[in-house]
């Protein structure tokens, strides 16, 4: 009993250490994939090329159809090695991750845009919008706001995705807990104190999405 | 105001000639023709599907059609040309069945919208245009409201108001009260009455034939993607050389009670 508190208790700053680096992980792969998956939302919806449509698909098939770490492994260890590109590990975790929600942002985003009304498209270009114009004043502030809900779910999956970082040596959480319960021997404490970490990040980042969600809903507006 | 005096009053304003639009094997539009004159009101009736509404949205290309010339002051719309498009559908107005108001603006920030980002004019010289605008449909008090807190009538008011705001020529209305329970219908009829009266040239489908009859300068009834008759109000509503217009016209008096 005191040895697992005295564990916990000197390895909790080195540990919240690491949930902080699990943070960064996921906010960087959550707006790295937000760049990514909102124009391949875009073109997937509105772009007359058939061609780079299907390219859309066949990324996000790629994507959604390998695990996690086959996917960090592919590129730290083959991908990035091949091209001689010298990444850290945390680079690479946060790009790997970033491509990957980009795959399931781009989902979120293309439903999300497909739910506004076509009747919006319509209205903006009778008034003598272009499409882009259309799109950016009418379409995405309503599609966005759409969104939110898919985000959080995008960032809790992110969350806990971010702990396999720890196989190419990312120093965080996971790692840490693994690192002290190593040379304390108090693997119970230890896990139970990182998952419990794990849940209260996930439980502060949707609460805050959630009440983003009801400061940008539009008065009166249910959907 | 300066272009009145170079233009011939005596040719339309608007010419549609020989649109047609076909849906797969369907064919909507038939080779229709329309002609209107500055400050003429006309009104197209005619059974649902009749292309009605495809023939509004194909004047201002919402529609794309498959063929057919849409002249406006007698110049050729380039619907191939984005900018051209642009500038012309800024002189048609277009008011739709189901509104079609920005959900996530305020009434004044829908009606400010084409001012700032099509017609490029300053922020708070827009707000004050747009406020104009919903005064002259009687909404200057909703003008923080958001469309999911207006009624059916306010909504179609607004976007009256959003069309009015970027100085159209002509406007193209379709059905703007089909959507409407029926005591919201005369509040919108009376903001379109008094837009006739002020010289608008509107195209206007519409199922309300009494309200037609007392608008129109024109009366226009279509079936099958064509046009097969159009004249004055009394004629076409009474006593219509066609017996499917007359067949169609005591049909909807009597629905109408």
């Amino acid at each position: 009993m005191t040895k697992g508190w005295t564990a916990i208790m000197d390895g909790f700053s080195y540990m919240l250490e690491g949930a902080w680096v699990n943070l960064v992980v996921v906010l960087g792969a959550l707006g790295f994939g937000f760049a990514l998956g909102l124009p391949m939302a875009l073109v997937q919806v509105y772009s007359r090329s058939a061609f780079l449509r299907k390219c859309i698909g066949a990324y996000v098939w790629f994507f959604r159809g390998i695990p996690l770490l086959v996917c960090l492994f592919l590129f730290y260890f083959g991908l990035f090695e091949y091209l001689g590109w010298n990444l850290s590990a945390f680079a690479v975790g946060v790009i790997v991750l970033g491509l990957i929600s980009a795959a399931y942002q781009s989902q979120i985003l293309r439903g999300a845009i497909l739910a506004v009304s076509e009747g919006q498209m319509k209205a903006g270009r009778a008034l003598g919008l272009s499409d882009g114009q259309t799109i950016r004043l009418v379409v995405l502030p309503q599609a966005l706001r759409m969104a939110i809900p898919g985000w959080s779910n995008e960032y809790s999956i992110l969350l806990k995705d971010s702990a396999v970082t720890y196989a190419l040596g990312v120093s965080e959480l996971m790692a840490r807990a693994h690192h002290v319960a190593s040379r304390t021997y108090q693997h119970l404490y230890l896990y139970v104190t990182a998952g419990l970490l794990f849940m209260t990040m996930t439980w502060i980042g949707t609460r805050l999405l959630r009440s983003l969600q009801e400061r940008l809903t539009i008065p009166g507006f249910s959907k | 105001m300066n272009d009145v005096a170079s233009f011939d009053h005596s040719l339309p304003i608007l010419d549609i000639s020989h649109v047609t639009k076909r849906y797969g094997g369907m064919v909507i539009l038939d080779d229709v023709s329309l002609s209107i004159r500055r400050g003429e009101i006309k009104v197209l009736i005619g059974p649902s599907g009749a292309g009605k509404s495809t023939l509004l949205q194909s004047v201002n290309f919402l529609v794309k059609p498959d063929s057919g010339t849409i002249r406006l002051e007698g110049k050729p719309v380039d619907a191939s040309s984005k900018q051209a498009l642009c500038r012309y559908r800024q002189q048609v107005g277009m008011i739709f069945q189901d509104f079609n108001l920005f959900d996530h603006l305020t009434a004044l920030g829908n009606v400010e919208l084409g001012l700032v980002h099509v017609k490029k004019i300053r922020r708070n010289e827009a707000r004050d245009r747009a406020m104009q605008e919903l005064e002259r449909v009687g909404l200057a008090d909703r003008a923080h409201h958001y469309p999911a807190q207006l009624s059916g009538g306010q909504k179609q008011r607004v976007s009256i108001a959003r069309a009015l705001a970027m100085d159209p020529k002509v406007m193209l209305l379709d059905e703007p009260t089909s959507a409407l329970d029926p005591e919201l219908i005369g509040e919108v009829h009376a903001v379109i009455t008094r837009l006739g009266e002020a010289g608008m040239t509107m195209i206007l489908a519409t199922h309300q034939i009494g309200y037609a009859r007392n608008l129109a300068n024109e009366v226009v009834f279509m079936e099958n993607g064509r046009i097969l008759e159009q004249g004055p109000p009394e004629k076409i509503l009474e006593h219509a050389e066609l017996e499917r217009t007359r067949a169609f016209c005591s049909r909807i008096a009597d629905a109408r009670g």
